[in-house]
């Protein structure tokens, strides 16, 4: 539903939390669960079609260099190979990958290099063979003549270089730069009695699932057809991308979704895998796997993290209270910018946060580079611009002599502000943020761990405590993928965000759910369409069957990313039930000869209000449904089967001159985490002691499988605060490329996460639910980051740059910067 | 991530293994519990012609004493050295070393041999068998030789063994009262190698240090014996602050290494962001005074 910015009227108030429900809000166990653990899901490498090849890419050793000559023939004649493709000839022969960045005819992303690579590991050429042996014997025989260029590595070196860029046809190595003012934030600045600043850096890094991205391609050369398993991209709503750069019919496509091994976003719109199984299979005229080994993944995989460097500035007064904020951000991007400055819009969904800050200024500059490109990574550009705001809170609270805790009680938005509208124009739908944070700190013990910790500290140990507060945005609306650009430059002003399913009830009563987005990705999407479903119909979510549908032939569905999954889903299945059990009351009141209105649904049944002996259950509804048409109402068609498309809850539209965005991240949730931690001066470990996390997402669906989505984010922002890193040398050469040197944190380095759950409903979703996928990542960093801070304060130290490696740490604490 | 071709030789006895790899010559590569070569095959780091797997040579996994020795096979795993009550009782190093090796999975593969013969600059257990002045029995077509543990590591991933000669145990010295021992490291991440670690061996008697071993990992080209600190500890009573003091000492001697070196000390080819000398040597400093530490504890020796 699009609305226009200054009409909320249509906004209901906050309801409290519904306590009537069977099955939302009760711990299941997930019903994908079963067969993964018995090793009975089918994962994409478990695929094996019928003469099957395998495909291998030949990666660039060079961060920059044009391609001489590819000379493949000694591949193409050894042992087992089938084909090779190499990147000219595949320019000749396919599109380019759909690439939503600002120009993208200048700055054309392919599958394979065509005339120049622009990182290390960029593909050069694929090899198709027998087996994977003979596909990587083969491709250490292709003979690639570069000629090496100067790479481009540091993204503020390379904002001001005119003569050496990235992409010659653009002119630049600055993808976008714009300036967004929110409100009066001169004058704001002018009032404040004080400004703090912080320059800050949140370094790259990547998700790793357990599997890489992957696909089959399965060309059928009589029909047309082509069939692409695959565990990354299947939404049926931009699905013709691939057909545009397959040369296919749109219509002739059909990507086929698997279980993952996790995305964590890096499996978002990843087009680069499924084109390459795919191109292959057409050439041919077999099918081809291509499974991305992890240095694939890790070089080639289009899902790098932001990369980002800050200046930030927070306007306060004397009290605590907060007044305006300027963010400058340069995020490097890597070579290509395929969703353009989307993670920036994330930030910008919530970029005042929890706190009411009437004001705001960001500037953005997109910089290309000669490394890999972004993607998505939980949290996409929100985890980065929390951390960064927390940074500047904890900073002011310092410079006030205020307690963190307290000099954030002092600025949350008050629950009877709620519709709120921040600066950046979206709307958080509802809140009640202090409760969250009372929770959390009683659940830490906040005033004992600070006793504690003066006594700890008294023996000489480095005992800190961070605190963070911070929001969740969710379900992303499409006015992000344009609102940066002036409506004139603008060719569709996309609104559609769609969620479509099917819905049967067979003819003795049992319910089928089809989805048209992705499987199990981590994300439960079969959990909570069946929990959704049995709520509906008063069903087992264990008896309702979940079934995912290809992209051919389906329903408009946009899938997971934003945490949007749950309150989609949530959606667009309590639409498609409520076709069927209208039909239902139908088919009641006529078999019954009594008025619709009389009936009420009852345990699975509709009965006569208040007569409990007179009643149809849904089995006998549905009997009469499939094989008695006699008993029908006039008209009324045979069988029990509805489609139900839902669509973003609450989009409004951006005003032409940018100065508000509208409303389109609207599902906000919110989160209280408290660390402490002990920090070695010797070796810089960070040590964490005790850990709690109280999030506020709307209606809880599944308790026990949100709490292992906070977990898993905590783990990753663990991970993002002490460990993880891209890193490249000056040469643009990746210093990291397997689990050997990108630390991930192991179940040994992450502490028992101590949940703690409030829920504000959301006003403008089915059942109240506002997403949370993302929640732990987007808090960890900046909890881990003051509890550094507070550890090392006699030092000094401010941790200001991620990770807080402990060599950073020893470094920080021998006065080099920090 | 797939090997290139190689051929497969099972040696069916250690002088077997030792007749195939004369036999085969330089392209061959000996082939143990493969925690190291498989995972440098898979990238095509390392691309031998032959590979000999001794893993089914009878007789090779043995832990066993021998006199004042503690022997351990070519074959004998990692986790099965972990899981000895004689390992843990006599030489107590070893013990504590080889539980800082890796994952439990990867223990239960990797030998305790093989990791000494591959010699990497920043394991524990080469380490731990410099610390213990261990005897390393190497085996070839021509016979049979034995070499002291430091004259065995000549550089990163190079020993003192020729291309034919199979390390075919290892034998470690055995305690005796008044010695304890001690090993500590900092890893990045539980699991991985250390950036530093630190391998004790101290010897008390009537509250003087009699005997005193000490061997750092991570701060070379191979694991280094710590002989200034050794001879700052040797003879003395030792305190909190002489203890720190030969910490230091260990640190000083030392010659400090380029990221360039460091990087290719810790794995061949593959560039790596390994932490600066400044703070490896930090690390290294604080490991050797955490482990003298527990070692005299445990010598019943500090005061």
């Amino acid at each position: 539903m699009t609305r226009t910015t200054d009409n909320q009227a249509d906004v209901p108030a906050p309801t409290a939390p519904h306590k009537d429900m069977k099955w939302i809000g009760r711990s299941v166990k997930r019903v994908e669960d079963p067969k993964l653990l018995r090793g009975l899901g089918r994962y994409i490498d478990d695929v094996v079609l019928p003469g099957m090849l395998h495909a291998v890419v030949l990666r660039s050793p060079h961060a920059h260099a044009r391609i001489v000559s590819v000379d493949a023939e000694r591949a193409r004649r050894a042992p087992g190979v089938v084909a090779v493709l190499t990147g000219p000839e595949a320019a000749e022969q396919f599109g380019p990958l759909p690439d939503s960045g600002p120009a993208p005819d200048k700055h054309v992303w392919r599958v394979l290099a065509a005339d120049k690579v622009h990182y290390v590991g960029e593909g050069v050429a694929v090899v198709v063979a027998e087996n994977r042996y003979q596909a990587e014997d083969a491709r250490a025989l292709i003979d690639v003549t570069y000629d090496v260029l100067d790479p481009i590595v540091d993204p503020i070196a390379a904002a001001e270089d005119t003569g050496n860029l990235v992409h010659e046809a653009l002119g630049t190595n600055v993808a976008y730069e714009r300036t967004f003012t929110f409100g009066e934030v001169a004058r704001d600045f002018a009032d404040a009695d004080l400004v703090v600043r912080d320059r800050l850096r949140w370094g790259r890094q990547t998700a790793h699932p357990l599997d890489t991205t992957a696909a089959i391609g399965d060309y059928d050369a009589g029909t047309g057809e082509m069939v692409v398993h695959t565990n990354s991209i299947s939404m049926t709503w931009l699905a013709f991308g691939a057909a545009v750069a397959l040369g296919i019919p749109s219509n002739k496509l059909d990507l086929r979704p698997y279980i993952s091994g996790g995305s964590f976003g890096s499996k978002q719109f990843c087009w680069r895998s499924t084109v390459t199984a795919a191109m292959m299979s057409k050439i041919t005229g077999r099918p081809v796997k291509y499974v991305e080994d992890r240095l694939d993944y890790q070089l080639n995989g289009d899902q790098h993290g932001s990369d980002r460097y800050y200046d930030v500035e927070l306007a306060l007064m004397r009290d605590g209270t907060f007044r305006s904020l300027k963010i400058d951000c340069v995020d490097d991007y890597g070579a290509y910018i395929q969703f353009g400055v989307g993670s920036h819009g994330n930030a910008l969904a919530q970029v005042t946060g929890p706190y009411r800050i009437t004001s705001t200024e960001y500037r953005v500059r997109a910089v290309l580079t000669n490394k890999t490109q972004q993607g998505a990574y939980r949290g996409f550009g929100a985890d980065a611009g929390n951390w960064a705001l927390e940074r500047i809170v904890d900073k002011a609270a310092a410079e006030l002599d205020l307690d963190p805790a307290d000099i954030r009680r002092r600025n949350l938005i008050p629950p009877d502000a709620f519709p709120y509208h921040i600066p950046s124009g979206n709307m958080y739908d509802s809140g009640n943020y202090e409760p969250v944070l009372d929770h959390a700190l009683q659940r830490f013990d906040y005033d004992g761990w600070r006793r504690k910790q003066e006594a700890m500290r008294a023996e000489g140990r480095k005992i800190g405590i961070g605190v963070v507060t911070a929001n969740e945005r969710s379900v992303y609306g499409a006015t992000e993928f344009w609102f940066w650009f002036d409506d004139k430059d603008v060719p569709v002003k996309t609104t559609s965000t769609p969620e479509g399913v099917s819905m049967t009830v067979d003819t003795v009563g049992a319910v089928t759910v089809t989805l048209y987005s992705t499987p199990f990705w981590g994300n439960s999407s079969d959990t909570v369409a069946a929990m959704i479903a049995a709520e509906e119909f008063d069903v087992d979510p264990a008896d309702v069957s979940v079934v995912h549908h290809g992209t051919k032939g389906g329903l408009p569905a946009a899938g997971p990313g934003g945490s949007r999954l749950t309150v989609m889903l949530a959606g667009a299945i309590t639409g498609a039930s409520k076709k069927i059990k209208d039909k239902l009351r139908r088919i009641a009141a006529h078999d019954m000869e009594v008025d619709e209105a009389d009936l009420e649904w009852v345990d699975g049944g509709y009965q006569v209000r208040g007569a409990t002996d007179s009643r149809r259950g849904i089995a006998d509804l549905a009997m009469l449904a499939y094989l008695v048409k006699t008993a029908l109402p006039d008209g009324e068609e045979s069988g029990l089967a509805a489609d139900f498309v839902y669509d973003h809850p609450h989009l409004t539209m951006p005003k032409p001159d940018r100065s508000d965005l509208g409303s389109f991240y609207p599902c906000v949730g919110h989160a209280c985490h408290l660390v402490a931690v002990e920090v070695d001066e010797e070796t810089g470990s960070v040590d964490i002691l005790d850990y709690v996390a109280v999030h506020d997402s709307g209606t809880l669906v599944n308790p026990r499988s949100y709490d292992g989505q906070i977990v898993g984010g905590t783990a990753q922002g663990i991970g993002t605060a002490l460990a993880e890193e891209m890193t490249y040398d000056a040469g643009g050469n990746p210093l990291v490329g397997t689990f050997w040197d990108y630390l991930i944190p192991t179940a040994l380095d992450v502490p028992e996460v101590n949940f703690g759950h409030e829920e504000t409903p959301s006003p403008i979703t089915a059942h109240g639910i506002k997403g949370g996928g993302e929640a732990g990542r987007l808090m960890a960093p900046g909890a881990l980051s003051a509890a550094i801070d507070d550890a090392l304060r006699d030092h000094g130290v401010r941790v200001t740059e991620l990770p807080a490696t402990p060599e950073r740490i020893v470094g920080w604490l021998q006065g080099q910067g920090g | 991530m797939k090997p290139p071709p190689f051929s497969y030789h099972r040696g069916r006895t250690v002088e077997h293994a030792a007749e195939l790899l004369r036999e085969l010559g330089p392209s061959a590569r000996l082939l143990a519990g493969g925690q190291s070569l498989l995972p440098m095959l898979n990238l095509r780091l390392a691309e031998p012609a032959h590979l000999v797997d001794l893993g089914s040579a009878p007789g090779l996994d043995a832990i066993r004493r021998d006199g004042d020795l503690l022997v351990v096979g070519a074959t004998a795993r990692q986790a099965a050295v972990e899981n000895s009550a004689d390992v843990r009782s006599l030489v107590p190093l070893l013990a504590e070393a080889v539980e800082h090796v890796a994952h439990p999975p990867i223990r239960h593969r990797g030998t305790v041999v093989g990791s000494i013969a591959h010699a990497s600059a920043v394991a524990e257990l080469p380490c731990a068998a410099l610390a213990l002045d261990a005897q390393l029995t190497l085996l070839s077509a021509d016979g049979v030789r034995t070499v002291g543990a430091e004259d065995f590591f000549t550089g990163a991933f190079t020993t003192s063994a020729r291309a034919d000669e199979i390390v075919a145990q290892v034998a470690f010295p055995v305690t005796g009262p008044g010695t304890g021992q001690a090993w500590s490291e900092f890893s990045l991440r539980r699991g991985n190698f250390p950036v530093a670690g630190a391998g004790v061996s101290i010897t008390v008697a009537d509250g003087e240090i009699v005997d005193v071993a000490i061997a750092i990992c991570g701060v070379s080209d191979r694991p280094v014996r710590a002989r200034a600190a050794e001879a700052a500890l040797l003879g003395s009573r030792p305190d909190p602050e002489t203890v720190a003091a030969a910490a230091a000492a260990s640190v000083a001697e030392l010659t400090p290494r380029g990221a360039g070196d460091l990087a290719a000390h810790i794995l061949p080819v593959v560039a790596a962001p390994v932490p600066a000398w400044g703070y490896r040597a930090s690390v290294a400093k604080s490991q050797v005074r955490r482990a003298v530490t527990t070692a005299l504890t445990r010598a019943g020796g500090v005061r």
